[in-house]
């Protein structure tokens, strides 16, 4: 999978910036004060690490994400910078992309943002009770609402990475069934076959016949098998597609052949009135790759067939040389 | 537009002809005479229009093709069109437009086999 910048992904620009700290309520002073409690965020960063994972490795499900002491480790100490990128001080587009990468790689492991969120509320009641030890209540007070306002930033953004992430993801699998939906296959030089699986509709089927129309183009095929075997049930609308597919793929110069016609199928045609005596058509795939061979000039012979010509003609071949060599 | 603007050529028994400009009425309409008389004054055998260079063919040149293919064809001369491209197949197919009593095939040298030779 590739490595999806999130910044322009969420179009994270000065101006969204400029428009999501407005909205959180985020101001220079919030940072300000949070920059000048950097001594106290070094007194107590690692207790504060420390009893964040306490509660993810106190639920056997987080704790999955955790199996040995050195991934602990490893995991602790970006905790660590992330907590003093708190108390940083700025909130500018580097730091948002610092932001998004941590998302992206919770997202990546499949963190789900339960933990995420779980984890932030108790970082959360961690900074309150060590901000209201250290400092004079009102400045406490004070450092706390800022502290909370940058906390709900980052959270903002995390939760949007995996949005994205889970858009993207969907993107994907959508343009994967699209791909599957119109699997056009060369059979052989000039002879595509199209097995169609699944039900057909009217968005599908004119995706068919596009897909189906380039390929016919750019293989310069002159059949094509379309098997409708696997397709579950076939109506007025979906012969009516096939039909026009037949048509557009023969505007081309090229033939279509419908297989994998079973008996019912006929019937429904048939009773349907749909006159498909434009179209080859054949019950069985077989059928119509032979089909399709003859109309490229090839045909299927058998291999028994092939070798008893052969021995004929070795024997004559034989019978001649030993004619020969009687004559001489 | 004047007669003549699209040039056809003659290859043993057969006209070729590749249409590369838009076939507006007019020129449609010239271009149908010229190949009709090429036809009277040459008795070609066959007819090859070559429309690869059209991008975009609507119901109305569809049916000048057509058309043209069909009087080819009372006057003895068959008519097969090549190259017409996959995304106007679609969209022809689409209007419901059916180019009945034409031969077509995928380019030129498809199409110069299914002429007649004699």
């Amino acid at each position: 999978m590739p490595q999806v910048n999130y910044m322009s992904r969420l179009r994270l620009d000065e101006r969204e910036l400029h428009s999501r700290r407005a909205f959180f309520e985020l101001t220079d002073e919030d940072l300000a004060r949070l920059g000048s409690l950097r001594a106290l965020a070094d007194r107590h960063g690692d207790s504060v690490v420390d009893a964040l994972y306490e509660l993810f490795l106190g639920h056997p499900e987080s704790r999955g994400f955790f199996p040995d002491e050195a991934t602990v480790r490893h995991v602790k100490k970006m905790q660590r910078e992330y907590f003093q990128g708190l108390f940083a001080g700025r909130c500018d587009l580097a730091y948002v992309e610092d932001r998004l990468r941590v998302g992206a790689v919770h997202q990546r492991i499949g963190l789900s943002p339960k933990w995420y969120i779980g984890g932030y509320s108790r970082y959360l009641r961690l900074l309150l009770d060590r901000m209201f030890a250290d400092l004079p209540p009102a400045e406490a007070q004070a450092a706390y609402r800022s502290a909370t306002k940058l906390v709900a930033f980052d959270m903002s953004l995390a939760i949007d990475t995996y949005i994205a992430a889970d858009q993207d993801a969907v993107a994907r699998h959508q343009a994967a069934i699209r791909e599957l939906s119109t699997p056009v296959i060369r059979v052989h030089h000039r002879v595509l076959l199209l097995p169609l699986i699944g039900t057909v509709d009217s968005h599908r089927a004119g995706q068919i016949m596009e897909t189906l129309l380039l390929r016919v183009s750019d293989e310069q095929a002159r059949a094509v098998i379309v098997d409708i075997a696997g397709v579950p049930t076939v109506d007025t609308m979906v012969a009516n597609h096939l039909l026009q597919t037949t048509e557009a793929v023969h505007l081309l110069g090229a033939e279509v052949i419908l297989t994998g016609i079973s008996a019912q199928l006929a019937r429904t045609i048939v009773k349907l009135g749909v006159d498909i005596s434009t179209m080859h058509t054949r019950a069985r795939l077989a059928d119509g790759i032979e089909l399709a061979l003859s109309l490229v000039g090839r045909e299927i012979t058998s291999k028994s067939d092939r070798t008893d010509r052969a021995d004929r003609a070795d024997r004559a071949d034989r019978a001649d040389r030993a004619d020969r060599t009687d004559k001489a | 537009m004047a007669r003549g603007t699209i040039p056809i050529l003659r290859v043993a028994d057969n006209l070729l002809v590749t249409v590369q400009t838009e076939l507006h009425d007019a020129v449609a309409d010239a271009f149908q005479e010229d190949l009709l008389t090429t036809i009277e004054k040459t008795g070609a055998a066959g007819l090859l229009i070559d429309v690869s260079g059209l991008d975009f063919v609507d119901s109305y040149v569809a049916r000048v093709l057509a058309d043209t293919g069909r009087m080819a064809a009372l006057m003895g001369t068959a008519t097969v069109i090549v190259g017409i491209r996959p995304e106007v197949a679609a969209t022809l197919v689409r209007m419901g437009y059916k180019m009945t009593g034409v031969r077509t095939a995928l380019n030129v040298d498809e199409g110069l086999a299914l002429l007649p030779r004699r």
